[in-house]
């Protein structure tokens, strides 16, 4: 079975008001990105469809299906167009 | 339409040739020759001309008038010649169904003409003794000289003289006059970017004021490309600034940016986005682009060349979807957010042209929250199956890095320095009226001019590269600028005035 994994993660715009917090640190045993984010959506109540996402790994954009390691930070990005 | 003219001006008789059966405003200015200047008593005037160039300038400053306040009819008639007190030395007149737009048309004209119309006054004082006033001179670089204008900015290591005369030689396009793009254009007018285009095609609205920064409670209801680009032109007179009072298309997109040494992405939305960042990277110009969400903000600079682009951002996500789920118009905004992104705008675009961008600046995400007062960066690796991208794939960041915006050759206006690297060069001295050449002060084997002798420039010009050089090191660039556009490629003009020019007298 795969382990459970400690992961700092942190949330802009739109997902930050549907989290309701900036950052969270959570133990999960999402191996990627996609299945971090379905966990969200059922936990936090995330609404935006993952597919008009960006995530950042470490600093770094990544994919949905990215590896995810113990101790990653992950960021989820949503589309911002105000000006 | 401009008139020079050496007869009286018939103010009635101009006024009537404006008459249009749709105009609801005549906004008119008259010029009149005082009895005084500068504290001392003024007898009678006499203007002269440089007349080719004073025509063509005149020309464009009209229909620059016209095309940024449309509806506007311009006229703009200007003496030569002898005048005595009281008598008509300019007059404008500008009909427009509406006064909003005369008012500013006009105001922009006469500012324009005492900025740039090649035009000297002599003074006549009582005792027989008279001077020459260069109008240009007087008005600009006599009160607003660059040199005092930018002091504290030249002065900084990373800009000087060589940076200063950068931003002057920089075209840079502010697409969208909104929260993010007022502030943008205002900081990047006063660093003195030499010319700015804003292009807006929307409307000043009362729910803009609290955070577009250019606009007054006045101004609702006016195009916001037109009144930002009179609010900069008073901030800045030493600069060029240009209203495109229309959306940005597919159809006019590539003339706004080809040329330019940056364009910023000040918009609120993804098509317009996408359709800038194509454009830029096919015409070669970085795109400094930003946007918020209420407290957040993010900002990217897409240079050409440099992987990680904005498709590789978004992997082949339609605008429309991505539109779909973002924020759009109307949605709340703290003011702060854009100003802080709009100044971050402008940061990144005057570094581009200073040569001082790292290379993570043109290779990340900077995301900002001012709820928390937290920055963040985010490396953009190039997607490999993004479509854009992926012939450049095998770019080293090194050459993406040394990138160079400013081949000095391209460079109108060089330094001393700068022109010692090019090699042999012909200083040509343009003397005005009354000025001499002190020869020994000069670089060796100047060659001196009178400044109406356009002849005997193109002539000197043709023979090979040239650097052009003036009192006041204004008039030079723009006859340098003239006659790169009449295809001579090797003309610069030095930055700054030439000390070896002795004033009239």
């Amino acid at each position: 079975m795969t382990a459970s994994r400690l992961l700092h993660l942190r949330f802009f715009a739109v997902l930050r008001e549907q989290a309701g917090v900036s950052t969270l640190a959570v133990t999960t045993s999402a191996r990627t990105p996609a299945e971090l984010y379905a966990e969200l959506v059922v936990s936090r109540g995330l609404t935006l469809p993952a597919a008009l996402l960006r995530i950042a790994i470490n600093d770094r954009y990544a994919t949905m299906d990215t590896p995810l390691s113990p101790g990653d930070r992950v960021v989820f990005i949503p589309p911002v167009a105000g000006g | 339409m401009f008139e020079l003219t050496d007869q009286p001006i018939d103010a009635t008789a101009r006024r009537a040739q404006l008459a249009r059966p749709d105009a609801g405003a005549c906004v008119v200015f008259e010029g009149w020759v005082r009895n005084h200047h500068a504290g001392k008593p003024v007898s009678r005037l006499e203007y002269e001309a440089f007349d080719e160039l004073a025509r063509l300038e005149g020309e464009a400053i009209t229909a620059e008038a016209e095309q940024e306040h449309p509806g506007c009819t311009v006229l703009c008639v200007h003496r030569t010649g002898s005048l005595g007190i009281g008598e008509l030395a300019v007059w404008i007149g500008v009909v427009s169904p509406h006064r909003h737009a005369a008012f500013l048309a006009c105001r922009q004209v006469i500012e324009e003409i005492k900025r740039r119309l090649p035009v000297w006054k002599k003074e006549h004082h009582s005792g027989n003794l008279a001077e020459w006033v260069n109008c240009t001179a007087e008005s600009v670089a006599g009160r607003l000289a660059p040199e005092n204008y930018y002091a504290r900015q030249a002065s900084l290591p990373e800009v000087g003289v060589t940076g200063q005369a950068r931003l002057a030689e920089a075209s840079v396009l502010v697409v969208g006059a909104g929260g993010l793009g007022c502030p943008a254009a205002l900081y990047l007018a006063t660093s003195g970017v030499g010319r700015l285009t804003l292009a807006d095609a929307g409307k000043v609205e009362v729910s803009n004021l609290h955070r577009q920064i250019l606009f007054t409670a006045d101004d609702v209801g006016a195009a916001k490309a037109t009144v930002a680009a009179a609010r900069l032109r008073a901030q800045n007179p030493l600069v060029k600034i240009e209203a495109h009072a229309s959306d940005v298309t597919p159809t006019n997109v590539r003339a706004l940016v080809t040329g330019r040494t940056a364009v910023l992405d000040c918009t609120d939305n993804f098509a317009t986005r996408f359709l800038l960042h194509d454009a830029c990277r096919s015409a070669g110009v970085p795109l400094v682009s930003a946007a918020v969400y209420r407290f957040e903000g993010e900002l990217n600079v897409f240079a050409p060349h440099q992987t990680g682009c904005l498709h590789c951002l978004w992997a082949g996500k339609p605008a429309l979807s991505l539109e779909a789920v973002a924020n759009c118009a109307g949605d709340p905004v703290f003011a702060p957010t854009v100003g802080l992104l709009g100044v971050m705008q402008a940061a990144e675009t005057l570094k581009l042209i200073l040569g001082l961008s790292t290379h993570a600046d043109l290779s990340s995400t900077r995301l900002v929250n001012l709820l928390d007062a937290s920055t963040q960066s985010l490396e953009r690796p190039a997607d490999p199956s993004c479509p854009v991208c992926a012939k450049v794939v095998s770019s080293s960041a090194a050459e993406a890095a040394s990138f160079s915006l400013h081949p000095l050759n391209d460079s109108v206006v060089l330094t001393a320095e700068q022109l010692a690297l090019l090699g042999p060069v012909q200083t040509i001295a343009l003397l005005e009226s009354g000025e001499s050449l002190d020869a020994a002060a000069a670089p060796e084997n100047t060659i001196a001019i009178a400044m109406a002798d356009l002849g005997r420039l193109r002539e000197l010009a043709a023979r090979g590269p040239a650097v052009l050089t003036c009192r006041h090191g204004l008039r030079s660039v723009a006859l340098a600028r003239l006659l790169r556009a009449e295809g001579l490629p090797g003309i610069h003009a030095l930055a700054g005035a030439l000390s070896a020019i002795r004033p009239a007298r």
